[in-house]
């Protein structure tokens, strides 16, 4: 009878656990074999096993270009984090300031961007916002009597202009993050505080904070991920084919692609693949650690 | 009871969850690249023909009529399918029997990677090759790998000279210095008027300028050339043009001039649906009659479409394969695909029809082709182009010294090369 009850619950589980072994274990351990092969564009069909000779050329792409990208990576992300959830706070504490009048509606409003399909977006403020003949910047500049900025020209201002999109982008799912997590604070906690005179900011340091973090701690670290992994914004802003705009910026990701993905090698693509792979993974171990002893 | 039916439900979606993995038969499928021919049917049943692309829909919907009204005794029937990115497609589809359209349209660049991934079937496979005896011998020869002809040439296209009559002063002129003179003279960047704009990073538009001075990108022993001295006197030469021509992405120097603030644009054919939908006057004149400072024509790249057939549809339609390639090599596509869509036809008789003869951008593009280079079709091509346009990039937008940032994408043109590898 035990014997019974003891795979019932895995057998209710299987559809569950094929769908992530397809989905998510699947191509992860394909790239793994692939990366073990020869398969290329001169071996389509008759691929075979090369053992570990693409990790070999894949670590040697992991030179002074790789640490530089590694470093624009850390950097992109710290500084992104710490504004969306910086901000993303602040907008929520507004957003929830007593009396505030169309409160849905701002929160309708803000949601817009995360809507919109990360291409279209993109595109849009690549033409609309930067672009220097017809984006709405270089218009304000010109009406104030400035000349034109080519905003996506040179790395410093193309990394601060990625990272405006970027925040752009994410901001709505921090704000609504933290706005539902701000619901759940009981009420009664600040009357309490208010009463023996604390003001805003120490009821924010001393209630708010501790009472949401728990909450904006897993959106946190998903969004952490995903900026870390960052690829469309800085390949379509400056890096896309026939739209060089002279920025050589690169993280982790637009680097390997850069070097390995546009060679049709798929056996190398995967090794560099499976490498950032392992460095994520470490990444994220450091993360949930760090999490923990929170 | 309810244990049950948990069970039996946990069941029915492990069968739903492994179902999409299932092998679909091709003669049970219902999809038209599906419904072949058999060999033991007769030889009247309908086949349909599909073909991959991404170009313009206009003009395959002009071949596949005139293909579909030349076959409709035959019961043949050509359907063109748009996929996005299409070379990608066909490289994860191209020798997947059930998924792989049966031919592929598009420009002749592309060819050698399919060539080497072995998914395409040599013409003389197909049909007799015979069928190209009136067509343009450079669109013939961009069809072929090793002398081996993998595509059939329908019509090609090059970059010419687009100006708008209401704001150009004066004839073209006909050497680049004259040019760069009256693009001093009529430009201002501040404002956001331009004499003339082009895409001055991409390495299809720098082409003329490469090619004309006598410098390559590969070569047919697929040795990178951006270090060779003649592409870096392009390179140079084309800064100082580049200065003049805005950003150089296509949207916005398209836009430029379409809204009349550019006098001028190099583009091709590709533009003229745009100008005249603006409503723009606008004159075309030959790259191949300005020169530059060595005396030589500007030499832009020319860019061959046609089609090839995937390997994986021969067993089951040759017969109809056979047939649709002859369809499309005759003069009659290139007549209608002149007329109803203002490409220049790669059969060498549908210039005999005036219609065809009297139009500008047709002759135009003939006489460019005089001095045109096709771009070369090897499979290390499809590595060259993020290595040219950096290095015209770094020089264009950075103000790189050129000769630093032709050895810079030099090595990373021969690494990508070796990475193909």
């Amino acid at each position: 009878m035990r014997q019974k009850l003891r795979w019932k619950p895995w057998f209710y589980c299987v559809p569950a656990l094929l769908l992530i072994f397809i989905v998510i274990v699947f191509p992860i351990a394909y790239t793994g074999y692939i990366s073990l092969t020869n398969m290329n564009l001169y071996h389509w069909t008759d691929y075979g096993f090369i053992g570990f000779d693409n990790y070999a050329r894949a670590l040697f792409k992991f030179d002074s270009g790789f640490l530089a990208a590694l470093g624009t990576t850390l950097v992109w992300t710290v500084l992104n984090m710490a504004i969306q959830i910086g901000l993303g706070f602040f907008i929520a504490l507004g957003l929830n300031a007593p009396g505030l009048r169309l409160k849905r509606v701002y929160k309708t409003l803000l949601m817009v961007p995360w809507a919109v399909p990360a291409y279209i977006s993109i595109l849009l403020w690549r033409v609309g916002m930067f672009n220097t003949e017809f984006g709405i910047l270089n218009k304000f500049l010109a009406m104030l009597g400035l000349g034109k900025v080519d905003f996506l020209a040179s790395n410093g201002i193309a990394f601060l202009s990625c990272m405006a999109l970027n925040l752009w982008m994410a901001l709505p799912f921090m704000i609504s993050t933290i706005d539902g997590a701000l619901q759940s604070v009981d009420g009664s906690l600040y009357e309490s505080a208010t009463l023996d005179g604390a003001g805003f900011w120490v009821r924010t340091w001393s209630i708010t904070v501790p009472a949401i973090r728990p909450i904006i701690a897993p959106a946190a670290v998903m969004t952490t991920f995903i900026t870390f992994k960052q690829f469309d914004i800085i390949y379509l802003l400056t890096q896309q084919r026939g739209y060089m705009t002279g920025a050589t910026l690169n993280t982790v990701i637009t680097y390997a692609h850069q070097n390995a993905f546009a060679s049709n090698n798929y056996g190398l693509s995967s090794a560099v693949s499976m490498l950032l792979f392992v460095v994520i993974i470490l990444f994220s171990i450091l993360t949930n650690r760090s999490l923990r002893e929170d | 009871m309810k244990k049950v039916t948990a069970l039996l439900l946990a069941l029915a979606l492990c069968f739903a969850v492994l179902a999409g993995c299932s092998q679909s038969d091709p003669q049970d499928s219902g999809a038209p690249s599906s419904n072949p021919s058999q060999s033991n049917n007769p030889p009247t049943a309908p086949v349909t023909i599909t073909i991959w692309h991404d170009g313009d829909e206009g003009i395959m919907q002009t071949i596949a009529d005139q293909v579909n009204a030349q076959l409709a005794a035959d019961q043949i029937t050509v359907v063109f399918e748009k996929k996005t990115d299409m070379p990608n497609q066909l490289k994860l589809y191209g020798s997947d029997a059930v998924n792989a359209p049966d031919m592929y349209f598009y420009a002749h660049d592309v060819l050698g990677s399919f060539v080497a991934m072995d998914i395409l079937a040599p013409l003389s496979d197909v049909v007799d090759t015979g069928i190209l005896a009136d067509h343009l011998s450079m669109t013939v020869e961009a069809g072929q790998i090793g002398g081996t002809q993998y595509l059939l040439p329908v019509y090609f296209e090059t970059l010419v000279f687009l100006y708008n009559k209401a704001l150009w002063e004066g004839d073209i002129p006909d050497t680049t210095e004259a040019l760069y003179d009256y693009m001093v003279a009529h430009t201002d960047t501040a404002a956001g008027t331009y004499a003339v704009v082009n895409q001055h990073t991409n390495a299809y538009n720098v082409s003329p300028f490469i090619n004309g001075f006598g410098g390559y990108i590969i070569d047919e022993t697929a040795k990178p050339g951006l270090n060779d001295p003649k592409t870096i006197e392009a390179a140079t030469y084309n800064q100082k043009f580049g200065a003049l021509q805005a950003d150089g992405d296509y949207n916005t120097v398209t836009t430029l001039f379409n809204e009349g603030k550019a006098a001028a644009i190099i583009g091709g054919p590709w533009l003229v649906s745009g100008i005249e939908a603006a409503g723009i006057d606008y004159g075309i004149a030959s790259l191949s009659d300005i020169k530059l400072p060595n005396g030589n024509g500007l030499a832009p790249f020319s860019g061959i479409q046609g089609a090839g057939v995937l390997k994986v549809a021969l067993a089951e339609k040759k017969d109809a394969l056979a047939k649709v390639l002859t369809a499309m090599a005759s003069p009659e596509v290139g007549v209608d695909l002149a007329n109803k869509s203002g490409c220049a036809p790669a059969n060498n008789k549908s210039y005999d029809d005036p219609q065809v003869a009297a139009k500008e951008m047709i002759t135009i593009i003939q006489k460019t082709a005089s001095t045109a280079q096709p771009m070369p079709n090897i499979p290390e091509m499809g590595s060259m182009w993020g290595p040219v346009e950096t290095m015209l990039t770094a020089i264009n937008k950075n103000g790189t010294d050129p000769a630093q940032a032709a050895v810079d994408a030099q090595a990373a043109a021969e690494q990508a090369i070796a990475d193909m590898q």
